[in-house]
Parts: structure tokens; sequence; C-alpha cells
């Protein structure tokens, strides 16, 4: 995990965001603001409200209300300013499969007002980044998902935007090409490039990020540096399924267990944040043999931004 | 900075279109074969070709009057006569063979006591009992009215010419015994020669139009199927405009600093400049290779500058369309199948594979519709009529109103995700 750096200028701030589709709501006036220089990840399951959000920031959608501003820039009515600063790869690989590589990234260049040498220089560069210099003259469609999913995300980078905005840039993608693409992330933002990270994959957000948010259901539930968001559900989540009549009347005993943090409830399911999982296991199982309940089934979790949201919301992230 | 984004898309465009092997031979083979193939296979139809239907003729009689039948149809228009199979004068049995064996559809039969008919018998002198003697056509059943209409009205022109100096000299036998040999010579001479009565039949234009050249196969399948392939680019449009939404590349370039309409011009000025370098080539094939499979080739008329105004104005009703029907579709799937739907019946409606006159009314009100027809009148006025450039400006006037519907409907519609 990235340690977080000194990071105070805020470069994006979210303030009441709503979108609604037809009356219904997809982001629910969402908040936060993004420091320069770091990398925020969006974490949340498909459906979350992650692309609204990230469409709105990047002038794609209208915001039904609330505000947005980038680098002091309303994405309403700066659109066309906001629009040279950032960068956005799709969570699509949005580029031309019957074209080269260098081709692609010519063709996004010149949309970018770049030319000439500085062009053609700016897309060598961006070719070594991602390590295709080699199959720099090769189409697109000849690569792996994982070698395509790099050229996307050059393609987002030829006129070096302030804030780059990175859509699921791991969809699909073989781990030796989800490693590459880690590194060179690490790497744009080592040269002091901020980044919008969104993600359904929790271990991407706590190795890149330094603040996550994670939404759900298009509000932001949490929102944190993932080593805080993970002390949360303390040693780790032990979930136990027991009957509906027995559930209910343990949750005031398992809370006195010494190993135990916190209890919660939901769908017969009882959630128990440990400070320490194996003793807390012990000690429940302990005091259900005791009490002659049957546990039905049982899981501990790692703490993790994973066991995060399932605390959370009751739900997994890939749900 | 609109100019070059215009230009990085068109050129990006452009670069895409030529390793589609697939579009390119939806837009410059596929039209090229069709004037080809059907311009050779029409020859007949259209006539000026080399192509023209045989016509067997079996003449069993040996008397000058069926020799100047044979000779009056081999100098007819619109067929092939022939007289001989493999060297050896056709006899009856041949024809026969050949029609069933289907390397001929049609054969003419002059029976031998044809001309003995006519010299001897033909018309009543003094028996009041009318001899007769028959013409035989012969045809494969399957073979069309139309190719048999002509012949028949042309064997019916030769007989008439054939039997009227005799009808005369047995008229004058019985009005004007007594009129002198070098006089009834020259009345006969006369009527041979359809004189009698000082009328011909003459071909004319009405003022303005000068009919260069008859219509022929390539002038009518070469504008024909040029405007088949250019509006065709309607299907290459709209894949090009559904791939871009569905691979989410508009979404893409949408988040740059670039304007929707640079983006819109940037995406259809490729597709215009490939359905000029379409309509030059398939012309360009008019001109050179259709003469090299035996038919004539096309002719540019007078004012070929009006070819192009013609050109700029169909190609922009095509570019519209294209945009139209990207709008019409959500997949990549149904854009295929519906473009060449529209593609197809506009070109039938419009008059491309079937000349608009030989349709019904109703069908040739119905062509006025479509920009096809519009163009291909546009392109006969110059190649056919001999008209110039201003007086094609009516047709190019509605290809231009064709366009600008077609742009106005697809930008009320178009979305670009």
């Amino acid at each position: 995990m990235i340690q977080a750096k000194k990071m105070t200028e805020n470069i994006v701030e979210v303030s009441n965001l709503v979108k609604s589709y037809n009356g219904i709501p997809a982001v629910k006036g969402i908040n936060f603001t993004i420091h320069r220089g770091e990398i925020f990840g969006l974490l949340g399951p498909n459906g979350a409200g992650k692309t609204t959000t990230i469409s709105i920031l990047t002038c794609l959608l209208l915001p039904t209300s609330g505000t947005a501003i980038i680098a002091g820039h309303d994405v309403v009515s700066k659109a066309k300013t906001v629009k040279g600063i950032i960068g956005l790869v799709p969570q699509d690989l949005a580029i031309y499969p019957q074209l080269s590589a260098r081709d692609n990234l010519l063709f996004f260049g010149r949309i970018y007002g770049l030319k000439g040498r500085k062009l053609q220089q700016r897309a060598d560069d961006l070719l070594e980044m991602v390590g295709l210099f080699e199959r720099a003259n090769d189409p697109v469609n000849t690569f792996s998902g994982g070698m395509k999913r790099r050229v996307n995300i050059a393609a987002g980078l030829l006129h070096q935007p302030q804030v780059l905005f990175l859509d699921e840039p791991t969809v699909g993608v073989d781990p030796q090409s989800r490693n590459f693409i880690f590194d060179n992330i690490e790497q744009l933002n080592e040269q002091g490039m901020t980044i919008l990270y969104t993600t359904h994959y929790m271990e991407e957000a706590e190795r890149l990020c330094h603040h996550v948010a994670i939404i759900d259901q298009g509000e932001i539930i949490a929102l944190d540096t993932p080593k805080a968001l993970i002390d949360r559900v303390g040693g780790g989540i032990i979930r136990l399924g027991l009957s509906e009549t027995t559930t209910e009347m343990f949750i005031a005993q398992v809370k006195t267990l010494p190993a135990v943090k916190d209890v919660s409830c939901q769908d017969s399911i009882l959630s128990v944040q440990a400070h320490h999982t194996q003793e807390a296991l012990i000690q429940i199982i302990q005091l259900f043999n005791t009490a002659k309940v049957t546990i039905t089934t049982l899981e501990v979790l790692e703490p993790n931004l994973e066991s995060v949201f399932l605390h959370l919301t009751g739900r997994r992230l890939r749900d | 900075m609109i100019l070059r984004h215009i230009i990085a898309i068109t050129w990006k465009d452009l670069k895409i279109l030529v390793r589609d092997r697939g579009a390119l031979a939806v837009l410059f083979a596929m039209p090229v074969g069709f004037v080809l193939v059907m311009t050779t296979a029409l020859g007949g139809l259209f006539g000026g070709g080399e192509s023209a239907i045989s016509v067997l003729v079996v003449s069993e009689d040996k008397g000058y009057l069926s020799t100047q039948i044979v000779e009056g149809l081999k100098v007819a228009e619109g067929f092939k006569v022939e007289t001989e199979w493999e060297g050896q004068p056709l006899t009856r049995a041949k024809a026969e063979e050949l029609i069933i064996s289907q390397k001929r559809q049609l054969a003419v039969i002059l029976p031998a006591d044809f001309s003995q008919y006519i010299l001897g018998d033909a018309l009543p002198s003094q028996s009041s009992e009318l001899q007769t003697t028959t013409i035989q056509l012969m045809v494969d059943p399957a073979l069309s009215p139309e190719f048999t209409g002509p012949i028949v009205g042309t064997l019916q022109g030769l007989l008439l010419q054939a039997l009227m100096p005799v009808g005369i000299e047995r008229l004058l036998d019985q009005i004007a015994p007594g009129m002198p040999q070098e006089q009834r010579l020259i009345f006969i001479e006369q009527a041979r020669q359809g004189m009698l009565i000082g009328m011909s039949i003459e071909q004319i234009t009405p003022p303005g139009m000068s009919l260069r050249q008859l219509p022929n196969t390539t002038q009518q399948n070469v504008p024909s199927y040029t405007l088949f392939g250019v509006f065709f680019i309607c299907q290459v449009i709209a894949l090009s405009l559904i791939r871009e939404k569905q691979d989410g590349t508009f979404r893409r370039l949408l988040a740059a600093p670039l304007s929707k309409s640079a983006l819109l011009i940037g995406k259809l000025l490729p597709y215009y400049l490939v359905n000029l370098i379409q309509i030059v080539l398939i012309f360009a094939a008019g001109i050179w290779i259709v003469p090299l499979l035996g038919n004539p080739a096309l002719n540019l008329g007078a004012h070929p500058e009006g070819l192009i105004v013609v050109s700029l104005a169909a190609a922009a009703a095509a570019s519209g369309l294209g945009l139209l029907v990207a709008t019409l579709v959500k997949t990549a799937e149904a854009t295929g199948g519906l473009s060449a739907l529209i593609a197809v019946m506009m070109a039938a409606v419009g008059g491309c594979f079937v000349p608009a006159f030989v349709m019904p009314n109703f069908m040739q009100t119905l062509s006025k519709l479509v920009p096809h027809a519009w163009a291909l009148q546009g392109y006969q006025d110059i190649l056919v009529r001999g008209y110039g450039l201003s007086q094609v400006m009516p047709e190019v006037g509605v290809l231009l109103i064709f366009a600008i519907a077609f742009f106005g409907l697809a930008l009320w519609r178009f979305r670009f995700d």
C-alpha cells in the first residue's frame, strides 16, 4: 500500500452531487474531495454509481443537482476547460482495434491538440511505459486483453492530464498485465498525477489508493484511508448463521465476550467484529455449545476492504 | 482547432476503412461487379452491345423474297440473325435441336412455298379462294414476350415491304393494263422502297434535348449501379457510428475538448470522400473495362461537369441517409441488416435495377420519393439527353433537399451514447 503523502490542496471537490434518470436516483447526494497528487479509490459493486459519478466529473453527464469542481473549474459551466486538464480511461476498451497501437495514440494525441515531433515523442514514451513499444505498429486487434487495456490507458495520458479517471481499468486482465498496470499507475502518481480509480476489486483499492470511498446504491457509505477502513473490522469478521429465534437472544451475550469488538445482526446472520478472530471464535463456540444452539453456517473473514463492505452492507462487492 | 479535429477524425476513419475488407468489397467490388455483370447480361435488352438476342433464321424457300426478308432481319436492330450453324445452313431440325438444348431461344422459319405464294398465289386475282402460307416463329416457351414482340413486328414490316410491289403490280394489271412499262416499273420500285405515298419515320428529339446516343446497356447500368453502391455507404457509415458508440470511443472523445459538430463532420467527411472516389472508379470501369467485355464504352456526354455536381449532391444525400440509419438501430448486427434492406429497396424503387419507365405508374410516382431516382435522372440527363449543368439543377436541388431532410432527422434523433 502506498504511504499517504503530504497532500493538502484539493483538486477535486464534489458537493451534494445527485444524478437521477427518469426520477430514479443513481447518485444520491455524494460528497468527497481529492487531494492533488493522490490516488483516490471509488470502491463499490456493479451498479453502485461509480461510472455515473465519473461521467459527471468528466463532463459527459450533467448532474441533476450539486456541484463538482476540478482544479477550480466547475464541470458544468467550465466543461471545455475541465476537459483539457482531465484524462479518461473508460471501462470499455475505447480504442480502435483495426489501427495499430501507435496510430491509436497519435489519433488521440491530435484530438488533444498535440502535433509533430512532440506528438510522436509522447506516443513513443507512452508505448515504452506500457511495454508495447516493440508491438507499436501491430493492429490492436492482434493484442491480448491485457495489452489492449494498456493501450487503453496510454490513450488517456497523451496530454499529461492533471487528473486521470481510471474506470475499472483491469477488468478481464491477466495477472501479469494487471501488475504491469498497477506499476504504471504508481509511476504516474509518483510523477504527481492525481488519479481517481474506480474498481470493484478490493485488493486493487487496498494496494493503490490513499483514500477510498465505498459507494453503494448511489451513496458513499464510508470514506477513509484503506487502513482506517480495515481497522473498522478489527481483527476480522466472524459470520454465524443461526435459527431466527435464537439470533436476537444471543447478540447481547456475544457482545460481552472479551475477544469481540462489536456485533450486528442481519437476516439471521450474526456478524461479529473480533479483536482477534481465533480467540473470539473459541469463545463464541463455547457459548453456543453451552446453550445448545446449533450454528448452521460459519464464515471467518480476513480484515480487508471486502469484509468492510460486507460488514457495512451485508452484501459482497461482487454479488 | 476544429479543422484539425475534423482532419484527425477523417484521417483516422479512412485508415480504418482501408483495413476493412468487407466494407471495401461492399463499396467498390460490389458496384463494379454489378456494372460489369449486368451491363453484359442486359446487353440484349437495351441494345447497343454485341450480345443482342440471337435469332435463328431457317429459309426453306430459295426465292429472292425470302432472301430479302432474311437480309431485312439482319440489318434490323435489337437482335442478331444466324442463318448457319457450325458452317452449315440451318435446317428446321437443327433449329429445333438448338432450342430444345437451350443454346438458342428463337427461330424464324420461312416456308418452302414462301416466294411462290407471294409471287404466284398470294393475292386474289382470278380465283376467289384465298390461299395461305405461314411463317413460323419457333420459341423457347420460357422466352419473354418482350423479346418476341420486336421480332414479330420487324417480320410484319418486312412482309409488307415484300408484298407491296407484288400487290401494286397486280393492281396495275387490273386497273391500268395500258400503262407504259417504264411508268409501271417506277411505281413498283417506289412501292418496294416504301415511298409510294411519300411517308417515312424519322426519330427526332424535342428542342434542347440532343440525343447524343440511344441509351444502351452501359448508360443504363453504370449510373444505376454507381448509385446503388453510393447509397450502400449508409451501411458503412451506420456501422462505423454504432461501433464508436459500442466500443466507448465516442465517450472517450466527448471527454476531450472536442465539439460534437467537429466529431460528426469528421465522422461523415471520409465517407463522403469515399463516395466520390467510388463514383470516379465505377465510371472509369464503364469507360475502360466495360468495352473489354464487348459492350459499348460509357460516353460522359457533352457536359461532364454536370455529372460532378449530381455526384456531389447524391453523395451528400447518401451520407445523410447513413447518419439517419445509425439513429434507427442500436447494434451492429441490426445495422447491417437494416441498412442493406434500405439500400437495396431504395435502389429498386429508384430504378437502379429496372428502369423507372418500365414500371407501373404508381411505382414511377413512388420512385420520386427516393433520391436514387433523382440522381439517376440527373446522370441520364447528362449522359443520354445531352443536357448541361443548368438543366440538371432541379435534380441537384431535390437531392440536396433529401440530404438536408436526412441530416435534419438524423441530428434530431442522434445520441452519442
